[in-house]
């Protein structure tokens, strides 16, 4: 036992280093790619500051594509862990906070706000965190000590409180006057333009929730044994699945704020990266943040650039791209 | 008239060194705006604004417009900078643009603060009725140094607007209208639209008046009201007026359908809250009485 944190601590550092040069990578490329076109060498030379001559290009570059790699960063981070998180409480592969209503509890919360003309902050975020809180309580109250071992319950009273939900989003809709619904629309498919000053302030409530879920990462493991048995390891299981619970709430609740509803980031990054790293959440905490934000800003890239007619919500490339691979991993684990 | 001349009282003032030669307006939405006194590359947020814009004769100006700036014909050359709900804000700054133009009915708030940070001044117009599409007519001409040609836009509009009432004043019928805007699902226009005001002025009682502003309908409903003149607006890409037609002659109870007072009306005429209202307005009046305008 006296040697084993120094290799697993190098395995999280080497991972950790690979995949920020990966989440650079990417970033890059974001930032030198948007519908006015691709230009690297100038963005590099604006990003190194030997070039003040396009003051439009440096504005661009700035204020439109940085916030919005920081904010695809945040969210593909926040819904990937969400996704691991889910998945390890319920231990159930399928579970990922869009699935489980938290997503739209908070999307309700938020058309709520919006409805009612709240501000873009604090107003609308706040609604929005009470709406997942909300959908949260739904789902854990009916748990009781017993049944929270029991993950199927959990796993099924969120499918009906995600359905709630739909509906609940629909009815909104439906008696919402025309030029609003647009609006409201376009935020739910996924919009990752939106990020504005304020909203860049709220996101680094995500760092802290990140920090919570690695401490964690040894717990979650020992979830995974099945709550008895973690509970015989000496595990608080109630108060660790409630932190990881509200943890991953919060980040989510922020993520649908700022960009509406993006599915399959919290189904597809957790599951490549314990295909290529293994079960160990200690590694895979660190992967899914690192990597789900590369994952969400190749997507945005793609949803930004490919449509002749301007971009289209990022959620529909997450989903495109997000369904096959998911059913090209279901085949191959069933062989 | 009085809200009108408020916001035409123009005052010059240089707020920042940068802006040789800027000028302080009221924008539709009540807020002072600092812009160029001679803004050179403007960018319209809707379709409207451009039409507007292109009725000022300041379409030299004009370096962008939003996708659908399908009239005039040249606007759909105009470089496009996303759609009026998502406007591609990175577009717009390679535009350069010294004014943009915005309306609050469907812009969506974030982005236009969004440009606003971004250091381009945003102009917002929110007409609601014909006497505001006047009033933003002129608002426009102001900004943009064409308030010669908006006050011939405003008092043609004025003259056509007077010609159609002092002719409807003649006669004491008024047949009762039901305004198709959508067929799936079937989407009238109730009180405070356009549409709602244009019916009234053209001598109709608005059967979906009513405080929901486009309330959606059922055919039973409909069957129900018993519409006399019904006007369905046609949707480009869509069916064709004919189909549009047919799905109502398949009720022949409906006194409109009864005596063949079923019309396909172009829905750009209705919809934008520009010049070309008052066409929509002589249309709809030829429709609803045709006796009295059938001569001309």
């Amino acid at each position: 036992m006296t040697n084993r944190p120094a290799p697993i601590l190098a395995k999280v550092i080497l991972i950790s280093l690979a995949l920020i040069f990966l989440l650079l990578a990417c970033a890059l490329f974001g930032l030198s790619t948007g519908s006015t076109g691709f230009n690297f060498a100038e963005t590099l030379a604006l990003l190194t500051g030997s070039e003040n001559s396009n003051p439009i290009a440096a504005t661009i570059l700035w204020e439109i594509r940085l916030p919005r790699i920081i904010l695809s960063a945040a969210a593909g981070a926040s819904l990937a862990l969400g996704g691991l998180v889910f998945q390890a409480i319920l231990r159930n592969p399928l579970a990922e906070p869009y699935i489980l209503g938290i997503s739209g509890g908070s999307a309700i919360g938020a058309i709520l706000g919006m409805l009612a003309g709240l501000s873009v902050f604090p107003g609308v975020p706040l609604m929005a965190f009470v709406g997942s809180m909300l959908t949260l309580c739904l789902i854990v109250a009916p748990t009781t000590r017993q049944t929270l071992v029991n993950s199927n319950s959990l796993l099924l009273g969120g499918v009906m409180v995600n359905a709630f939900c739909g509906a609940v989003i629909m009815l909104l809709i439906s008696i919402t006057r025309a030029s609003k619904v647009h609006n409201i629309l376009f935020w739910l498919m996924g919009d990752l333009s939106r990020l504005t000053p304020e909203g860049m302030n709220i996101l680094l409530a995500i760092l802290p929730c990140i920090l919570i879920l690695f401490i964690l990462a040894r717990p979650m493991n020992l979830l995974l044994l099945g709550n008895e048995a973690a509970t015989s390891l000496g595990l608080n299981v109630k108060r660790v699945i409630l932190s990881l619970l509200i943890a991953t709430t919060l980040m989510v609740s922020i993520i649908v704020c700022q960009a509406g509803l993006i599915g399959f980031v919290g189904l597809v990054v957790p599951h490549i990266f314990r295909l290529i790293i293994g079960p160990d959440h200690r590694l895979l905490v660190p992967a899914c943040a690192l990597g789900g934000g590369s994952f969400l800003i190749a997507c945005d890239l793609l949803a930004r650039t490919i449509p002749a007619e301007g971009e289209m919500p990022v959620g529909i490339v997450t989903a495109l791209i997000g369904a096959p691979l998911f059913l090209i991993l279901l085949w191959r684990s069933g062989k | 008239m009085r809200h009108l001349l408020q916001l035409i009282i123009v005052s010059l003032l240089i707020t920042s060194p940068s802006f040789i030669g800027a000028m302080e307006l009221i924008d539709q939405v009540g807020n002072t705006v600092t812009i160029p006194e001679k803004p050179k590359r403007v960018v319209c947020l809707s379709p409207s604004l451009t039409e507007i814009v292109y009725a000022l004769g300041r379409e030299d100006i004009l370096v962008g417009a939003t996708r659908f700036s399908d009239y005039p014909e040249a606007a759909k050359k105009l470089p496009r900078v996303g759609t009026y709900v998502r406007p591609d804000l990175e577009k717009i700054v390679a535009l350069a643009p010294d004014l943009c133009l915005a309306t609050r009915d469907g812009n969506p708030l974030v982005a236009v603060q969004k440009i606003q940070a971004l250091g381009i001044p945003v102009f917002a117009l929110d007409p609601r009725n014909l006497e505001q599409v006047m009033e933003s007519v002129s608002l426009i001409g102001n900004a943009l140094n064409a308030q010669k040609k908006a006050e011939i836009l405003v008092k043609d509009m004025q003259r056509r607007k007077k010609q159609i009432t002092n002719r409807i004043k003649t006669t004491t019928t008024n047949p009762t209208v039901f305004f198709q805007i959508d067929a799936s699902p079937m989407v009238s226009a109730g009180s405070n639209t356009f549409i709602d005001e244009l019916i009234h002025l053209a001598g109709g009682i608005n059967l979906t008046a009513g405080p929901r502003q486009y309330p959606r309908f059922s055919w039973e409903e409909i069957l129900h009201l018993k519409p006399e003149i019904v006007a369905i607006t046609s949707m480009a890409g869509g069916q064709s007026p004919e189909e549009l037609k047919n799905d109502w002659q398949r009720w022949p109870t409906i006194p409109a359908v009864k005596n063949n007072r079923v019309a396909v009306v172009e829905a750009s005429l209705f919809d934008r809250p520009t010049p070309r209202l008052i066409e929509g307005l002589e249309k709809l009046a030829t429709i609803i009485h045709p006796e009295l305008f059938s001569h001309d």
